[in-house]
């Protein structure tokens, strides 16, 4: 058995990007985030490789208790954002990324050796669906918000004039504009699936696809928060900040239906 | 005997960092007549000459005057008058330098020490100007001559042999830099340039050299649309399209001589909305501004105007701070060397060492000849000697009496300076070494 090996090797790996990239920004090398970058791309493939071996001898998906939907969690953002990285060379997105990455998988670390018990009513494709378009619909608005601050960042170097030389360290806003705006459209229709793929399996297990439980009610305002982004980008031509703040606004929705839910309301999306 | 004429150099002035935009503003528009301002201050009583630069950045009155406290007096009432400025204003952004001190800032100035952007070029031609128009006025005399010409020699040496200007910090490079936050990549950008001056044309150049695509020259007069177009192998339009050029545009240089805002808010809104909130850079350069300030505030609209781009430049200038140090030296290098210019312009410190001068040509021309005098008896030897000095001192003997005698006048500092000049008096002393030597052996070669 080679899969919590393979866990702590990856862990590593996100701890050692993070140390690189912060040093790169402290630095100013650009080798420095390159390698950084290379780093985070050899811990992705281990954590890729440590999910897909789990996923074979498991015997069912890879995300089903909440340690495993954090470890997939920081696999998709590290995956969006080696995508996005080679789109557009902003390195420094990585500094954000990769030590968010390490701390989801650092409390994943908490959990994930033992063996994951799954529920008769969670067996099943529809599941593994729900859970994986979500959670990558999730990471890729998670970074599209990470863009959307460090957009305000330059924005507002820019305006100020005077604090022009921390600048230095963002992207131009073009990149982050860019970065921001396909994160949105990729993570909504991804968010989408995973909650249409929700729908079909609470139709076939609870009979009704929909029911306004608190979650799905938030669930829902997020959504629509993201129809109304989508929107005003592509008809309405908005670029830039107004664009930013609304993803940031919500990613914050997006938390709460995510996590906050759970603490104010009883839902019927408690496993458990 | 020893003559001191009443020489006073006397610098009075305001810049960017002592006088806010809007001060200068006013007197750029007022005091835009550079060759009228020089007539005026030459006009005054107590100035002897006199040079008078103007740019955007800076408003520097040179003068020589006959009479210190009266004369300084006289100048600030000009700047009072032209500026259009209360007395307070006037007290806060002025400032008065004399003698050695007004040399050091002319050469600050020239050698672009002083400018907003350390090391930018512009400033030299502008000084060159400046002298141009006070040569044409008849109101440059020895002491502006020789200042001005002591400066453009300061701005060489600190351009060769600093690397200020090499890796120059200046508006246009700010400006790209910018671009580049904005855009990330300039190729396909579309440079739309209203009006023409230096400053906007280098940074349209610095634009294109960067990889900006397209550029578009909007012109009061199409001709000179036309023409710049043509430099920049771009597109000339007529000034009333400039509305629509807004829309195609990524990036707007303005630097025309209007007065009031060329390009409002409601203009840039308006575009903004058939771009598509498209981002749009706005470089105002022109003083006074050309762009409504209020432009800046609409989401996707950068602008910067002349005193940003100076913010941002300051913060770049640390780096250099090492290079501005070399010139910081030789800036006061040179301002001793022209304070000990300045202190022979008395007759006995000239006619001593015109004498030393001859001397030292007598001994290097007597020691060249050794081989045969060497051969000559004694008596012959003597006899050689005192010709030599007599017919030396016989052709110097006029002179100094003219020289001894105008000490009386007021001209004497032209016959002091001329003095200096035909015999090279400067060169060969101390201060000038290599010259010096440099002199001497070509002295040497002459009559093998």
């Amino acid at each position: 058995m080679m899969e919590p090996w393979l866990f702590k090797a990856a862990l590593f790996g996100y701890l050692l990007s993070t140390g690189g990239y912060l040093a790169s920004i402290v630095v100013r090398r650009v080798i420095v985030a390159r390698a950084s970058t290379w780093l985070l791309f050899a811990s992705f493939s281990i954590h890729t490789l440590f999910m897909a071996l789990r996923w074979w001898a498991g015997g069912h998906g890879p995300v089903v208790n909440v340690y495993e939907s954090l470890s997939f969690l920081a696999w998709a953002v590290t995956g969006g954002y080696l995508v996005f990285q080679t789109m557009t060379k902003t390195r420094v997105l990585g500094a954000f990324v990769a030590p968010l990455s390490f701390l989801l998988m650092t409390i994943t670390s908490a959990g994930i050796t033992g063996e994951s018990v799954v529920p008769d009513i969670l067996r099943g494709y529809w599941v593994p669906a729900h859970v994986i378009f979500t959670l990558t619909g999730e990471a890729l608005l998670a970074l599209a918000c990470l863009a959307g601050v460090m957009y305000l960042l330059q924005d507002r170097a820019l305006r100020n004039k005077k604090a022009f030389r921390f600048s230095r360290f963002l992207p131009p806003l073009r990149d982050l504009d860019r970065i921001n705006h396909l994160a949105v459209l990729w993570g909504f229709v991804s968010f989408t699936a995973g909650i249409l793929a929700g729908a079909v399996w609470a139709g076939a297990v609870w009979g009704r696809p929909w029911q306004w439980d608190p979650k799905q009610v938030f669930t829902f305002l997020t959504w629509m928060l993201y129809v109304l982004l989508v929107h005003q980008r592509l008809a309405i031509g908005w670029k830039g900040r107004k664009a930013a703040l609304l993803s940031i606004l919500a990613l914050a929705v997006l938390l709460f239906s995510l996590a906050g839910v759970h603490a104010f309301f009883t839902t019927v999306h408690d496993f458990s | 005997m020893i003559f001191h004429e009443k020489m006073h150099i006397v610098l009075v002035g305001m810049n960017h960092k002592t006088a806010p935009l809007a001060i200068r503003e006013r007197l750029a528009l007022s005091c835009g007549d550079a060759s009228r301002a020089v007539s005026d201050v030459r006009g005054l009583p107590q100035v002897n000459e006199v040079l008078y630069l103007s740019t955007c950045n800076r408003v520097e009155v040179l003068a020589h005057l006959n009479e210190e406290t009266a004369g300084i007096d006289a100048l600030r009432s000009f700047i009072l008058a032209h500026g259009n400025l209360s007395p307070e204003e006037l007290e806060e952004c002025l400032y008065v330098y004399r003698d050695d001190k007004a040399a050091r800032h002319l050469f600050r100035v020239a050698a672009s020490l002083d400018s907003m952007v350390m090391g930018e070029p512009q400033i030299l031609g502008q000084v060159k100007e400046a002298y141009r128009q006070s040569v044409r006025h008849g109101a440059s005399g020895i002491l502006i001559n020789k200042l001005l010409h002591h400066a453009f020699r300061v701005a060489k040496r600190v351009r060769t042999e600093t690397s200020i200007a090499s890796n120059a910090v200046s508006v246009s490079y700010a400006a790209v830099e910018l671009a580049k936050k904005i855009f990330g990549r300039l190729e396909g950008k579309t440079i739309l340039l209203v009006g023409a001056g230096e400053m906007s044309e280098l940074a349209a150049r610095h634009l294109l050299k960067n990889g900006a695509g397209k550029i578009v020259v909007v012109n009061r007069t199409l001709e000179n649309a036309v023409r710049l177009a043509e430099e920049f192998q771009g597109v000339p339009e007529e000034f009333d399209r400039l509305e629509e050029q807004l829309e195609e545009a990524d990036i707007v240089v303005s630097s025309t001589g209007a007065s009031g805002y060329v390009i409002t808010e409601a203009m840039v809104r308006a575009a903004l909305r058939r771009r598509k909130n498209r981002f749009l850079f706005l470089i105002d350069i022109a003083v006074p501004r050309d762009i409504d300030p209020a432009a800046g505030e609409i989401d996707n609209v950068y602008l910067y105007n002349i005193d940003h781009l100076q913010e941002i430049v300051d913060g770049n200038m640390k780096t250099r701070m090492r290079e501005a140090e070399k010139a910081e030296r030789i800036v006061e290098e040179e301002t001793l060397h022209f304070t000990e210019w300045l202190n022979t312009l008395e007759v006995v410190p000239t006619i001593r060492s015109l004498k030393d001068r001859a001397d030292a040509i007598i001994g290097g021309e007597i020691e060249k000849s050794l081989s045969w005098i060497r051969d000559l008896r004694d008596e012959d030897r003597e006899r050689v000697e005192v010709l030599v000095h007599s017919v030396v001192n016989k052709m110097l003997h006029d002179p100094l009496t003219s020289l001894k005698d105008a000490s009386q006048d007021d001209g004497v500092l032209a016959y002091v300076a001329a003095v200096r000049d035909l015999f090279r008096l400067d060169r060969a002393g101390k201060s000038r070494g290599r010259h010096g030597k440099k002199d001497e052996k070509e002295k040497k070669e002459e009559p093998s």
